[in-house]
């Protein structure tokens, strides 16, 4: 198997991790403080996913996570001094339930500020801002479900808007009228798949668009006829989990596109071979990874992008499929 | 180039009170801030804490926004900033032309217009601006998601009526841009009908025109056959209606045999990759569709592009055999 040739570098990624907190390269730091708690969340899971939770400091992250609690809204910033947004809301839920402190949280207050986020037409905004996003009314059914709180949602109102973006592909976009887009249609069908609502996809159309994403080079892009990149090994791929299609992609050669797209210096995984590695396209190589069954890796489930295990405990499993774990 | 002056070391700045970074616990992500970034996100927190709206709070808020397009409370704090103070929205509009260009990929870009839009409500001149930001990038999602707004808010049959072409702009500079069909089939079937179109026949007739010529010349163009997919489905066409026209394309350069120039089937154009496995599928489609005995000549077809017309998938193509066997078999 060729993967022994270029194999998964976990210890390198882990230290890269574990550096992302000692980074001395301060514009580009601070400048993505807006993305902090997402940073953490995507650490954290990729962690998990390389069986090395421990490698950053639980009591730590809480506090973090906790510092950037906004008392006037409810929800959660994405850095202390940043206003409540649904997305770092929802990664610190995610957080707190994968590191077992959800019982920091009030539950109620959280659940108020998401649902306070539904617009009339169903889908869900990010902030008072008011920018909508059918990211965000995946968000929201996430969050909530997690929270063991989906009871509260409007679930007819929350399909019926995404539903309304379904394309003449059999795609999703970002609201009614928007482009197919591989993002879109993973938060769409993850929604409907928490949401029993699988119904609203017109499941032939949509596996094809998807198996369309790969390209020669066996990495997945993100529309037609745009390039290729790391992250879209999820949001493609776990597409096609929730649809019970993930044999329509070449498995070998997408493992081999991911793996070459790693930092073999520094660690970390970026868009494409070549390019500098984050922690977001880190985070999404190792899970399109796990989807895939590379050897070594924790299951992670695609529904929530969490541990598999973890949501399997929470009763919050559906019905996915993901190729089986290898042995080497 | 000199180092901007600090809010700090300004006089009329001197009654805010800087609010430096919440640095209570050890940050996972210790920051190293710059001297600029830091004095400017120190006032706007004092500025945000005092609940200022005014002027200078513009200017503040238009640094940062130019040092961090992303911090979208900088962006939240600005609007609410230009209601309270009652500033001309157009000459925000215009300051954000400048951003929009720089900061394509940002979402807060996008939305502060579509807020500006609600008030300003000159719909025709965003048109033009979002059609010179394509000059930049055809494709940004972004930018395509607020035109349809646009026009889907405003529906203004004059805005609609330019549509047509302005798509048909793009894909004759890109006829690959994916962006620019999603857009034609947004503008002819899912924004109600527009003035003059209300002979869905012709309009029909129209499209499969369009979109046959131009898989005539570039035939491995998938936007293109989604787009013919789409059309035949929206409209209850079974696939089965087209297959003259797509049979030439499923077929090598040499086996071709037009020797009239048929309108209603164009053929390939010379030059062309042949066969097209986006024809084959097609043609696999209509005759699984069909059923019966002809189900072994779309597995025939789905195992020439496994092997050979498109590789990549070639696992997907496996599935579709397996699945189009066992559908004889019951």
């Amino acid at each position: 198997m060729s993967h022994e040739t270029n194999p998964l570098l976990i210890p390198l990624h882990v230290s890269y991790i574990q550096n992302l907190g000692k980074n001395k390269n301060d514009l580009i730091y601070h400048l993505t403080a807006h993305l902090r708690m997402n940073a953490i969340y995507w650490g954290l899971t990729a962690l998990c996913t390389m069986n090395h939770r421990e490698a950053l400091d639980r009591d730590e992250m809480i506090d973090y996570v906790m510092s950037c609690w906004d008392e006037e809204t409810g929800g959660f910033g994405a850095h202390p001094d940043h206003d409540a947004h649904i997305l770092s809301t929802l990664s610190a839920i995610q957080i707190l339930v994968t590191q077992d402190a959800i019982g920091r949280l009030d539950i109620d207050r959280v659940v108020k500020f998401i649902l306070s986020l539904q617009q009339p037409s169903g889908v869900f905004a990010g902030d008072s801002f008011g920018e909508i996003d059918t990211r965000f009314s995946y968000i929201a059914v996430n969050a909530l479900s997690l929270l063991g709180r989906l009871g509260d949602l409007d679930v007819e109102k929350t399909v019926s808007y995404i539903a309304q973006c379904r394309n003449f592909d059999g795609g999703f976009g970002s609201r009614i009228g928007a482009e197919s887009h591989a993002g879109q249609v993973f938060v769409c069908c993850a929604a409907l798949t928490i949401l029993d609502r699988l119904d609203e996809i017109d499941t032939p159309t949509l596996s094809w668009w998807l198996a369309e994403r790969q390209l020669p080079n066996g990495g997945l892009n993100g529309r037609p006829e745009k390039l290729e990149d790391v992250c879209y090994s999820f949001w493609v791929l776990a597409s096609l989990s929730m649809l019970k299609k993930v044999h329509y992609i070449d498995s070998d050669k997408l493992i081999s596109f991911i793996l070459s797209a790693q930092d073999p210096e520094g660690g970390g995984i970026a868009d494409r071979p070549g390019d500098m590695p984050d922690v977001f396209h880190t985070h999404f190589g190792i899970a399109g990874l796990s989807l895939l069954g590379y050897p070594g890796l924790v299951d992670i489930d695609p529904v929530y992008c969490m541990p598999a295990a973890l949501i399997e405990t929470l009763g919050l499993r559906k019905g996915w499929q993901s190729l089986e774990r290898r042995m080497r | 180039m000199s180092q901007p002056t600090l809010y700090a070391d300004r006089a009329e700045w001197s009654d805010v009170v800087p609010i430096e970074q919440y640095e209570n616990t050890t940050p996972l992500a210790p920051i190293f801030y710059k001297n600029e970034y830091k004095d400017a996100t120190n006032y706007f927190r004092g500025i945000a804490k005092t609940g200022e709206k005014s002027q200078r709070v513009l200017e503040l808020t238009e640094h940062l926004i130019r040092l961090n397009p992303a911090h979208y409370t900088a962006w939240q704090y600005r609007y609410e900033t230009l209601l309270a103070i009652g500033s001309n929205f157009e000459d925000e509009l215009r300051l954000m032309d400048e951003l929009a260009i720089t900061h394509l990929k940002t979402y807060q870009v996008w939305h502060h217009r579509r807020l500006l839009m609600l008030k300003i409500c000159k719909p025709a001149r965003e048109l033009d601006f979002i059609a010179r930001t394509f000059k930049v990038d055809a494709k940004n999602y972004h930018t395509w998601s607020y035109r349809q707004w646009i026009l889907a808010y405003f529906n203004d049959n004059e805005l609609w009526s330019g549509e047509l072409d302005f798509v048909e702009d793009l894909l004759y500079a890109d006829i690959r841009n994916n962006s620019a069909w999603h857009h034609r089939f947004f503008t002819v079937f899912q924004s109600g009908v527009h003035d003059g179109e209300e002979d869905r026949e012709r309009v029909l007739k129209r499209e499969l025109i369009y979109v046959k010529q131009s898989i005539s010349l570039v035939p491995n163009n998938a936007s293109a056959w989604n787009y013919l997919r789409g059309l035949l489905e929206h409209n209850s066409i079974p696939y089965s209606r087209v297959i003259s026209f797509i049979q030439p394309y499923t077929l090598s350069m040499d086996e071709q045999t037009a020797d009239l120039v048929d309108l209603d089937n164009p053929p390939p154009s010379k030059g062309a990759h042949l066969p097209c496995a986006l024809a084959i599928e097609f043609l696999a489609d209509i005759y699984e569709a069909e059923g019966g005995d002809r189900m072994l000549n779309a597995t025939e077809l789905w195992k020439s592009l496994g092997n050979e017309y498109d590789v990549a998938r070639k696992k997907y193509w496996e599935y579709r055999i397996r699945e189009g066997l066992r559908a004889i078999q019951t």
